[in-house]
């Protein structure tokens, strides 16, 4: 996707006005807004569903991004993105619950931010491992090691290994009050919501700013055409790794926040089916835009909590169908993606640029 | 040396089903060039359909004849009302249909048929064991042998006697070629989905007579990507010999590995061998290596 054509009238006359990343006091204004709604307005009106909702938009965000960063960015198709998630929530469990931390450590809260951090620095080693393949082979092999990692990660390491460490079957459960971060004990939806969204801006704000570097255009250019990339000079594998340890970084992020709200992790959280998902959301939202991935987790999250709603009262006529709503979920989630993938393959972000661009040249689009 | 004699036999008959199905996935792919995610969904639904039917009091052939009518059905309608609009779209995006797809049927699947775990009941084979000389092997694995061998020849004389076959083979060979000399490509890439869905649907049915029938089963149908990347995408006898190898490799693992790796290591070898394989010989044993240019 292409840039935004700037309002009729707007000059920029030096190159740091160029490069802002809000150009126009009209888009200064809307992300004031944009900021203002989402640290003012939610959090002290919406009630605890909406904010758990939101809560589970924002660790799709989260996913979404490392995925989005993958496919939409180098090209390299992942279908194995919940194996480092997973990565991410078990490397920071593990570290909370057996870790013995120097009580410094332990007094200042600083235990479960330190692990988020170890978290996510091991789930980008762990993808650049599986991402290795990928200085060998692309497309549809590439697909299927990512999947590889997938089953061999989640269904066997963690489920048959990792799980059994400590003795404690197959969930692991943190004990309340061992998440805190500096003075505040994060227990409730709010101060989950609040983590999230500190989380996804910084994220946010990283990604967009590697893709505008050096390293984001090399990604670019590999995704275009892998090789003249190579020809241009960029080392292709180099790059590719860097993107997998990016991605897999920002995976272990959204799993080490995502132990914050979960009562007990089990693989159970981290199947196939989440990869699939999170690819299907970039789908949604649009590839190859940092929108997409926040419009892709929006929609998808809130059409899933709307059908729930749409089905509740018919549960008392049907109670099968409130029974099996998780298949529900799986047979619509697959028909929206074969929907967009032929009616609108070029995504939600597509339209929001076009409506953007109908507004800015207006009254005159040429 | 019998418990290796043993994994071995047990391999080879449970790859042959494997052979089938993956036999259906490099026809679509030979055929319309689709990369089908959705292979261990269709298996799913043609052995819960067989599985209906035969416990409803249906003959076991009867109902498997059945489940190929509707396999058949199915399989054209799918690609009319999904794929048919694809041609020529990116990859990612076809690939991205078919998962898409694979999600639908999963979810119809569950919604009608549950989660619970089926078994043919009576037993369609007797659990009697055969013995051939030293080794001793289910009568289930025998006979889904002999029935996944007797299909796999009947697809290959299909292929090579009869027109439509013969249709398929030269639009796989060259698509344009074939367009020339009015094969109809449409009607080829119908067929491709349509025998494809059978294949499945008989590799479930027999798969689901081994261990009874639930979700997971579609898992095994996944296994026909290993299968089908050993043996190279393209390549018909690559399916084959791939599937079996996967089979013995299934086996082989399972039998000597799973006292070192308690656990799924039964259900991971093939994925990780798969990887490894990849980062040697991305192009299998038959397919054909793609030059990139510019």
């Amino acid at each position: 996707m292409s840039t935004t054509f700037l309002p009729c009238g707007t000059y920029h006359q030096n190159y740091s006005q160029d490069h802002a990343w809000w150009q126009t006091r009209f888009i200064k204004a809307k992300m004031a807004l944009l900021f203002l709604i989402l640290f003012g307005l939610i959090p002290w009106q919406a009630d605890s569903y909406w904010l758990s909702v939101c809560n589970q938009i924002g660790y799709t965000v989260l996913g979404a991004l490392g995925v989005q960063l993958l496919i939409g960015f180098c090209g390299q198709v992942t279908l194995g993105h919940a194996a480092f998630i997973a990565v991410g929530a078990y490397t920071s469990t593990l570290l909370i619950l057996e870790f013995p931390w120097p009580a410094v450590l332990l007094e200042w809260g600083l235990a479960y931010p330190v692990s988020i951090l170890i978290a996510a620095v091991i789930a980008g080693f762990w993808s650049v491992l599986f991402g290795l393949p990928s200085a060998k082979v692309k497309g549809f092999y590439l697909i299927l090691t990512t999947m590889a990692a997938q089953f061999i990660t989640v269904d066997f390491i963690i489920s048959q290994y990792i799980s059994q460490i400590g003795g404690r079957g197959q969930a692991f459960s943190l004990p309340p009050g061992t998440i805190k971060i500096g003075p505040w004990v994060v227990d409730s939806d709010l101060k989950v919501y609040l983590l999230m969204l500190v989380l996804v801006i910084i994220s946010i704000i990283g990604v967009v700013n590697l893709l505008r570097s050096r390293v984001g255009r090399a990604w670019v250019a590999i995704r275009d055409n892998d090789i003249s990339a190579e020809v241009m000079g960029i080392n292709v594998v180099k790059y590719k790794l860097y993107a997998f340890f990016v991605a897999g970084f920002i995976g272990g992020l959204a799993g080490a926040f995502w132990i914050s709200n979960l009562a007990a992790i089990s693989p159970e959280h981290f199947q196939w089916f989440w990869s699939l998902w999170l690819v299907g959301v970039i789908l949604i939202g649009g590839v190859g835009s940092i929108h997409g991935a926040i419009f892709g987790s929006v929609f998808m999250v809130v059409v899933m909590e709307l059908l729930q709603l749409a089905i509740m009262p018919l549960a008392d006529s049907f109670p099968k169908l409130l029974m099996d709503f998780l298949f529900i979920k799986e047979a619509v989630f697959g028909l929206a993606i074969c929907a967009f993938m032929i009616f609108e393959p070029n995504g939600l972000a597509y339209r929001w640029w076009q409506m953007k661009n109908y507004f800015n040249l207006w009254p005159f689009s040429y | 040396m019998e418990l290796f004699l043993m994994a071995i036999t047990t391999g080879v008959m449970v790859g042959g089903i494997y052979a089938l199905v993956a036999l259906g996935w490099v026809l679509i792919y030979k055929c319309s060039g689709v990369l089908n995610l959705a292979m261990g969904e269709m298996t799913l639904i043609g052995a819960y359909v067989s599985l209906s039917f035969y416990s409803m009091g249906v003959p076991f052939l009867l109902s498997l004849l059945i489940s190929l009518v509707i396999g058949f059905v199915l399989g054209i309608l799918t690609e009319r009302i999904f794929l048919d609009k694809l041609i020529g779209e990116p990859v990612l995006t076809v690939i991205m249909v078919t998962v898409g797809l694979s999600f639908f049927f999963k979810g119809t699947v569950e919604f009608i048929w549950g989660t619970d775990t089926r078994v043919f009941a009576p037993a369609v084979f007797s659990i009697e064991p055969i013995k051939l000389g030293p080794i001793v092997v289910g009568r289930v694995y025998l006979w889904s042998f002999v029935a996944a061998i007797v299909l796999l020849f009947i697809f290959m004389g299909f292929f090579k006697y009869t027109r439509w076959g013969l249709a398929m083979q030269a639009t796989a060979d060259d698509e344009m070629a074939a367009l020339s000399i009015g094969v109809s490509a449409r009607f080829v890439y119908a067929a491709a989905w349509a025998i494809a869905f059978m294949a499945a649907g008989v590799g479930g049915t027999l798969l689901g007579n081994i261990n009874g029938l639930n979700i997971s089963v579609g898992y095994l149908g996944l296994l026909v990507l290993p299968a089908v990347v050993l043996g190279g995408l393209n390549s018909v006898p690559g399916a084959i010999v791939g599937g079996i190898l996967i089979g013995i490799l299934q086996n082989l693992c399972g039998t000597y590995l799973d006292r070192y790796f308690p656990g799924g290591v039964k259900e991971i070898a093939p994925f990780a061998f798969m990887a490894i394989f990849l980062l040697f010989k991305p192009y299998g044993l038959w397919g054909w290596e793609r030059i990139e240019r510019v």
